[in-house]
């Protein structure tokens, strides 16, 4: 997995995204054991209680369980991982409507042209463009 | 923790002083061999071969002296003084533990290098008559020995036994001197090195200045004149002697526990490594 | 019981003070950066801590002693720069280290030492500047310590080797002990820090944890540095 940063959200909140979009995307695969916490930290070189931290609010929200002696694992819900996939894709809608909205579009023309984009009938440019 | 200190104390210093040592006796079998052939010989070539190797000889006494000493300062200096330091002084160990094993390897290199100094010069003039001699020599002076009185025995043996000791202190004093005026100058924020030099001195200074000074109040006291107060009391040569002794040893091991003291004092209050 | 307390610490070299009233504590199991610029009083500080300076007014504490020869078997400590003796191979440093400190993991160090290819008898002179730094920090991190120290671990080394020293930190991190990173180098380390405590002029200026500083200030802790620290 490749871990990235920015300068301006808490950390733990970012790491509570990539391990979703690990979970979702099947990096972690449903009912899957996950590295402990330490290795986990290590590996995207975070404070290791910032991790714990980010694995706690996941746990609370059910997409990772843990069992005391095994450790942790991802949820076996499939459906629960499909609302977390939807939530994701909700927040990078919401994100791009924001910033198609900045630059004076209107949702009509938004449509339009992601339909263009998406069968390609449009001219090339757009995707240059963007 | 002390052993501890000792045992990479003398890794430390070991790793210099036996390859020293074992060079200085390599030279004085060299200089046996010199002496018993090469000088000899009527080759002008052998001769100067000879000639060469003893003077490699005398170089090896000096320079095996001359590294103990530098390696006492240096060893003091580098370790806990400059970058070591940093390591050697947050180990848990008290200041008292790493002045005492400096002191007791530079003390245990001193003497390892007097008897090895003396062993080389004895494998230098090895010879079988010449110890053939060496016993005629030594029987003879047993002979004297017996002759002479027990009182001079004795005595002789006891003042060659406080000389020593009074070396032996002398040498530990003087290192401390050393310690000393390392680490008062170190505790300075800049020219440590020169501050050093000049604490060296003035401690040499202000000692001079209290012995001196001493022997004259003492002397003013009529202490060298006591026999005059207590007439019953009567002193011989051979125990003034004593007395004399015993009072230098006194004088060095107050001077060197003043050292001590000094060195502590700034190494535990003072410290200001760069 | 907090790792490491001052109480109104001060230090004065001379009449310029370095160090002026500081009071902070650090809790077990957090690894703190102590952050500002170079001649802030990072390294007083950290001196202090240790022993090798002593304090002109207040108090350190580490759990609750006074620096002193009992401290220095809690503390582990890594100088701002190499000072392993340079005469000693690898398994002569592993010798001491072990000799001296009893909690120290030979097998761990001896690991970590292996995974970089340091032979054990490699001799420190013969190592690059690099391999030092990274020696003397398995050594440093090799210990079980209740207190690490390390004073600008992260400075005047190549970009891998700094990976190479924050994963070691992050891998050798214990809940029981604390960490103090000092630095100015902060968006390297940011991540791999809990709390962060601003030091400038001898004084501290702040002290919060990074994601709060996140939170409520919405920017990276490197941002909010460079802009109290504005020239």
């Amino acid at each position: 997995m490749l871990w990235q940063f920015s300068g301006d959200a808490p950390i733990y909140s970012q790491l509570i995204e990539q391990i979703k979009v690990g979970i979702v995307s099947g990096v972690f695969p449903p009912g899957e054991r996950l590295p402990s916490v330490r290795d986990l930290a290590t590996e995207a070189g975070v404070n290791p209680n910032t991790m714990q931290r980010a694995l706690t609010e996941l746990e609370r929200d059910g997409l990772v369980y843990s069992q005391r002696t095994a450790g942790r694992f991802v949820t076996e819900d499939k459906a629960m991982i499909e609302t977390a996939k939807r939530a994701l894709a909700e927040r990078h809608i919401n994100a791009f409507l924001d910033a198609m909205t900045r630059l004076g579009y209107r949702r009509e023309e938004v449509i339009n042209m992601l339909r263009q984009e998406i069968t390609g009938g449009g001219n090339g440019d757009v995707s240059l463009a963007m | 923790m002390l052993r501890k200190l000792l045992k990479h104390e003398f890794r430390a210093t070991g790793r210099i002083m036996l390859p020293m040592i074992v060079i200085l006796l390599a030279t004085s079998v060299a200089a046996n061999l010199s002496l018993r052939y090469l000088l000899n010989s009527r080759a002008w070539f052998f001769n100067m071969v000879g000639g060469l190797l003893m003077v490699a000889f005398v170089v090896a006494i000096i320079g095996v002296f001359v590294v103990a000493f530098v390696l006492m300062v240096q060893r003091f200096y580098k370790n806990l003084l400059q970058d070591e330091g940093y390591v050697m002084l947050t180990l848990p160990v008290s200041i008292h533990q790493h002045i005492w094993s400096k002191l007791i390897v530079s003390s245990v290199w001193f003497i390892v290098t007097t008897l090895a100094v003396i062993l080389a010069s004895c494998i230098t003039v090895f010879d079988i008559g010449v110890v053939k001699e060496i016993f005629r020599g030594l029987g003879a002076l047993l002979e004297e020995l017996r002759k002479l009185q027990a009182y001079y025995a004795i005595n002789g043996t006891a003042i060659a036994i406080e000389l020593i000791v009074l070396t032996f202190l002398g040498l530990v004093a003087m290192c401390l001197q050393f310690y000393a005026a390392l680490a008062a100058g170190h505790s300075l924020p800049s020219h440590k090195m020169a501050w050093s030099v000049v604490w060296y001195f003035g401690l040499q200074f202000v000692f001079q200045i209290i012995g001196v000074g001493g022997i004259q109040i003492l002397d003013q006291v009529g202490f060298f004149d006591w026999s005059i107060f207590y007439p019953e009391i009567h002193l011989s040569h051979m125990a003034g002697i004593h007395i004399g002794l015993l009072m230098l040893t006194l004088a060095t091991v107050v001077y060197g526990a003043v050292f001590y003291g000094i060195t502590t004092f700034f190494l535990k209050k003072r410290l200001n490594l760069e | 019981m907090s790792v490491l307390q001052c109480n109104a610490l001060s230090k004065c070299y001379g009449k310029t003070p370095a160090l002026d009233q500081v009071s902070f504590t650090i809790e077990p199991g957090r690894i703190v950066g102590l952050l500002g610029p170079n001649g802030s009083g990072k390294t007083t500080l950290i001196k202090l801590a240790n022993g090798l300076l002593t304090p002109s007014a207040g108090e350190i504490l580490i759990c609750g002693a006074a620096p002193g020869r009992a401290t220095h078997g809690l503390v582990s400590y890594l100088p701002e720069r190499t000072c392993i003796p340079t005469w000693m191979s690898a398994r002569q440093l592993l010798d001491f280290y072990g000799d001296f400190y009893g909690d120290f993991r030979r097998d761990a160090a001896e690991e970590m030492l292996q995974h970089l290819d340091i032979s054990p008898t490699q001799r420190v002179k013969q190592m690059s500047k690099g391999t030092r730094e990274k020696v003397q920090l398995i050594m440093v991190m090799s210990r079980q310590a209740k207190l690490y120290l390390l004073d600008e671990p992260i400075g005047g080394v190549d970009p891998a080797t700094r990976d190479y020293i924050l994963s070691t930190i992050i891998s050798n991190y214990n809940p029981e002990a604390a960490v103090v990173i000092s630095t100015h180098l902060i968006s390297d380390v940011e991540k791999v820090l809990d709390e962060v405590i601003f030091i400038n002029r001898g004084q501290v200026m702040l002290q919060s944890t990074v994601d709060q500083i996140r939170e409520e200030k919405g920017m990276s802790v490197d941002a909010l540095f460079r802009e109290v620290f504005k020239c």
